[in-house]
This record gives C-alpha cells, structure tokens and sequence, in this order.
C-alpha cells in the first residue's frame, strides 16, 4: 500500500488541509482498477467509517498481495475541515463539494480540491462515491445510479444491494463527482448510506460488503463473501411520497427496511408543548420503507417517509 | 396594498414559517395591464434587496394613483434565513436557489421554491436581487444568461446599474429562480450589488430609480418624475479578469471597491498576523473597473479576492 498526497491547503490558523489517498497496486495490470471516494461532507461520518475500513481490510484483512489483482485507491476523505468541526459543507463558505465537479485548478478553494481530486481519481475503470442523502433523511442503503446516458447498470448490481435507484437527472446533477467521472468514462455509481452520525459497532457492515462483493465481482481481488441481493431497479414513480400534516415532535414507529402494510402505523407527531398525539402517519400501500425523516422536530407538510411500493420492485 | 401569504408551514414549536407578498394593484384594473415581481431574499445572509424594496413600497404606498399594471412585492423569501443569518435554508441545510423549479411531492424546501415559481408565473418581468454573499462586495450589476439575453437586455439597460454581465449558460444554473422563471415566460433579471449582511444605501436608492425607470418605461407608472440612468458596462464589449488568492491568510484590500485600476496597480495584499510576514502582494492583472472586491479578509488559497471589468491589454482602460 502506498500512501499518496493528492493535495494539501494551508490555512491562516489551522493545519494544512492534506487529502491522502490509499493505493493499494494490483498484481494484475489487465485487471478492473476501482477508485472509492469517502467522506466529502462533513457529517457523512458511515461514509469516513466504512471506506477507512476498507483500507483497513485491504491492509490488513488480505494482506497477501496476490490477492488485490487490479489497482485499488480509496480516499476516506476530502473534507477534513468539516469533519472535525461537524460542519456539512467548506467551513468557510459552505460549498458542497459534491457540487463542483470536476472543479477549476485556477478557481476557488473548492473548485481546486475538487480539480485536484477529479485529477486522482481519473482513469479507473470503476468509481464509488459514499454518500447520504441530502434532505434530512435516513434511508436504507441503497445504490443511486444518475440517468445520464453513460450509466452502468450491471456493474451497479455487483454492489448487491437491495436497491438500485435509477435516477433523473437534475441540473446539479452535472456538477456531482458520479455524474463528471461517467462523463471521464469511468462506470461510476454512489452508495447511498444510512445518515448516522453515531456508528454502531457492525453500523458499516453492510455497506463494507457491499463494497468487498463488488471488488470481487470485477476482479480487483480474489476475496469472496456471501452474495447479496438481486437488486431491485426503482424509479421515482415507484416511491410513495408521504408527508404529515401536522408539525410537532416525530417518532416514527417503524424503521428504514420495515415491510409495511396499506393503513398500518408508521409514525406520529406530538404536540411539542402539551405532549398530546395530533397525528397518526398511516402507510398508503404496501411496501418497503426506504427513507425516514432524520430529526425529532418535524414541519407541517415535511416529507416524512419515502415508501418503495410492493408492485414497484 | 394586499398582503398574501404564498407559502406556509407551521413550525415544531409554536411558530409558523410564511413567505408574504404584497400586491399593489392600479386602482381601475384593466385586461392587458403588465404585472412585474420583484424578489428578494432566496439567500437568507443578503439583505441589500429588502431596502429596495422596502424603498419601492414607500413609493408606491405614496404615489397609488401612478400605477397602471400589477407590482408584487416578496421581500423575504428564505425568512427562516434571513432572521438566522443563514444562506441557506436552515434545517435542511440546502441552496435555495439551487433548488428550483422544486414541486409538491419534494422535501420542504422544494415546495417553498415551487410554490414562489408558482405566485410568480404569468409575470411580464421578474426582478431577483441578491447582494453577492459575506465574502464579496459588488458594485449594483445585472446578471443575465446568454441564453435568454435577447429578452432581457433591452429591460437591463433600464435599470441604472453599472455593469451588466452575460454569461454563458450552465445546467447547474437551471436550478435557480432566474432560469425558471425565464423559462416559464417571465422575463426575469437578476441584480447583484451590495455585500452580504448589511445594507448599502446609495446603491438601494440607484436601484430603486433604475426599477421605477423600468417601470415608466414599461408602462406599469406613470409618473412626471424623471430617472437619471448610467450607461452601464457591458461584458458584451470586454473581458472579466479574475484574481484569486495564490495563498492562504489575511487579505488587506489597498484600494476601494468599484475603483478604476489601471494594469499592474496594487490591489493589496496577503499578510499572516502571527509572525507579521506579507506572504503575497497582488496587483491588476489587467486595467478596469474592480466591480467585486473581496470583503472577508480570511482567504484560502484560490479564494476570490476581485474581479476586473476592462479591454484586455489595455493599460488604462
């Protein structure tokens, strides 16, 4: 493994900012390269944990280099300076990176990372972006594959998560690390994780082996584990919407990955001064809970939960 | 004078989120009356568009007889913002002008945008001012896309700002009112000036003349009032030159903003506090008008520290 300093930023009065990469160099030059990207935000903390330990697995977990075929570079994380003051975005200007590609050398601050980091990223033959989602939701983990014309979906089912979000395209869509690597011809897809900013002790594990599943299914490593899901391709028509009413103190009552029945009680909202219940959130079908609300305070007309309908899966 | 809420969402505790418009209506309303919009505050950290339009609504309170088409009001749009001293919208931490057109099956913030896009469609013209952000200060200047500049130009020229900048059309900028009120029919122009945080009378005052100018030009007032206009720059006849900081540390600006420079004048420098070292001095890369002048003095490197409008190689433009 060799560590490599992709770029470093002085600071007025803090350290450098120094973003590493973690290149572990197949013993096979015909064989699929992988480029994984961690944190970018500064409170995507399961994407930090579950690509550190993956460096850790292929450091140490391996060990034998044989067995790492192709070339494998991860960087668990490019926004340090958030990370450690629990900031999502730059510090200073609260740019998200995710929506600078494939930044500008001559630019701002965060046009440069990202320029820097597209630069060290380039040329793979596969790419992942750990992610969450970005509109204070929890969810399942899932892959969010964009619809840009130079998607892969097969290799995106190698990940074997349950889902595949086959996703249209919005107009920040074009500056996001996955849709800018497609573009540079890299099959790149986002694994969507839980929002947890507190991690249980086997928190990543799904999404570690996710990871691991899909470095063996392309031939970056001879390493093999238990086969995942077949994943399911969901498109925005086969998510149910379902939004409260009433504002209040949330607790839903089911979790992400519930099954759940038309008319069955997922949650409800208190009133936040005399404790009493003002609204039960009942499922309108059947199907899987993919996304819950990620906070205790809820506003009326918020989204609440997203449902990925029976029919639709 | 009739006050709307556009958009509504009663809050966890004991409080309730409203976007308001105002309406001033002539008083005989007739079919063919133009109506325009005027919006501020999508970013909850500049202020400079709630002075213009406070200024507006004066006038208009004053002068009901003048108006002869539909003027809306919507001074605050990211209210939670504005009295948090936040960009974006707060909670959920997003942009919201890079979240339009938004819609009634997305996340809150969504269906705030949404329902704006939807109060303001069936405008003649729309008018968003913003006031740059904390870190830069603007002279009062016109931001249009190329895309839709064969609309909009004519009705910039109107509106007694400085500088009016074309710029080429990027996707990332559909998500924002402009493009989406631009493509929904209205004319829509977006006024940079001021700096973030705080209220810059003078250029208040020159917008306010500039939009009353429109509007007598437009049909929509009629007044005796006369509206000196400035003969703006436009980047149609010349280039943008950009300095970025080539360290990181204290920036201290040698010049004002919105001076003339002339090529390789001093713009000022970078300097570390601890130790009293300069780490960079800066200087005009070509000569201009310095339209943006970093206001924030800490810097990163490639942080933007002004922007030069000028002829390039031109010494003294």
């Amino acid at each position: 493994m060799k560590k490599i300093e992709i770029l470093t930023i002085e600071s007025l009065n803090r350290s450098p900012l120094t973003i590493e990469g973690y290149l572990f160099e197949g013993s096979d030059p015909k064989a699929a390269s992988v480029a994984i990207v961690g944190a970018m935000e500064g409170k995507t903390v399961l994407p930090l944990y579950s690509a550190s330990k993956l460096v850790e697995f292929l450091r140490n977990e391996i060990g034998n280099k044989e067995k790492i075929r192709g070339n494998i570079l991860i960087i668990p994380s490019i926004n340090h300076y958030a990370l450690n003051l629990g900031e999502r975005f730059w510090p200073l200007d609260k740019t998200d990176l995710n929506m600078i590609f494939p930044g500008y050398g001559a630019g701002e601050t965060t046009q440069r990372i990202a320029h820097k980091v597209f630069e060290a990223l380039s040329g793979y033959d596969y790419g992942i972006s750990l992610e969450t989602r970005n509109d204070l939701s929890s969810c399942i983990s899932y892959i969010s594959l964009l619809q840009s014309g130079y998607e892969d979906i097969p290799s995106a089912r190698k990940c074997g998560l349950r889902l595949i979000h086959h996703k249209e395209m919005k107009p920040t869509d074009t500056v996001s690390l996955q849709y800018n690597w497609q573009l540079w011809g890299t099959k790149a897809l986002s694994i969507i994780c839980p929002s947890d900013t507190k991690i249980e002790t086997d928190g990543y594990k799904e999404i570690f082996e996710s990871m691991v599943r899909f470095l063996y299914a392309i031939g970056s490593i001879e390493y093999k584990v238990m086969l995942g899901y077949d994943s399911n391709i969901v498109y925005n028509k086969g998510i149910e919407i379902v939004k409260t009413p009433k504002s209040g103190i949330f607790i839903p009552t089911k979790k992400t990955g519930a099954s759940v029945a038309k008319e069955e009680m997922i949650g409800k909202i208190i009133n936040a001064l005399e404790g009493n219940v003002v609204h039960r959130i009942f499922a309108p079908c059947d199907g899987v809970i993919t996304c819950v609300y990620n906070n205790g305070l809820i506003l009326e007309n918020a989204l609440a939960f997203r449902i990925l309908k029976n029919a639709s899966a | 004078m009739q006050i709307k809420e556009i958009f509504s969402s009663q809050l966890p505790v004991g409080e309730k989120l409203t976007i308001k418009r105002n309406r001033f209506s002539p008083t005989e309303e007739k079919s063919g009356n133009k109506r325009v919009s005027i919006v501020s505050g999508i970013h909850g950290d500049e202020l400079e568009g709630q002075y213009v339009i406070y200024l507006l609504a004066t006038w208009l309170a004053n002068n009901p007889n003048a108006l002869r088409g539909t003027i809306d009001l919507y001074p605050g749009v990211n209210a939670l913002g504005i009295d948090s001293i936040t960009r974006g919208f707060p909670i959920y931490e997003v942009d919201l002008n890079r979240s339009f057109p938004g819609g009634d099956k997305e996340f809150l913030p969504g269906q705030l945008v949404d329902a704006l896009a939807q109060d303001v469609k069936g405008s003649d013209i729309a008018i968003d001012i913003h006031s740059s952000n904390i870190f830069l200060r603007e002279i009062p200047q016109i931001r249009i896309n190329k895309e839709f500049s064969e609309a909009t130009l004519p009705l910039a020229k109107k509106l007694n700002c400085d500088f009016i900048w074309i710029h080429d059309a990027v996707t990332v900028l559909e998500a924002t009112f402009s493009h989406t009120m631009n493509k929904l029919g209205t004319k829509t122009l977006v006024v940079e000036m001021g700096v973030g945080m705080r209220l810059t009378k003078e250029y208040g005052v020159q917008l306010l003349n500039g939009i009353l100018n429109l509007l007598k030009s437009e049909g929509i007032i009629v007044t005796d009032e006369e509206y000196e206009q400035r003969e703006p720059f436009s980047s149609e006849i010349g280039d943008v030159f950009y300095i970025n900081s080539p360290k990181s540390g204290l920036f201290v600006a040698e010049l004002n903003h919105c001076a003339m420079i002339e090529k390789g004048q001093k713009v000022g420098s970078i300097v570390n506090p601890l130790n009293g070292e300069i780490l960079e001095e800066l200087f005009a890369p070509n000569g201009g008008i310095m339209f943006t002048l970093r206001e924030y003095p800490v810097v990163y490197e490639g942080s933007l520290i002004a922007r030069i409008f000028g002829n390039p190689d031109n010494e003294k433009n």
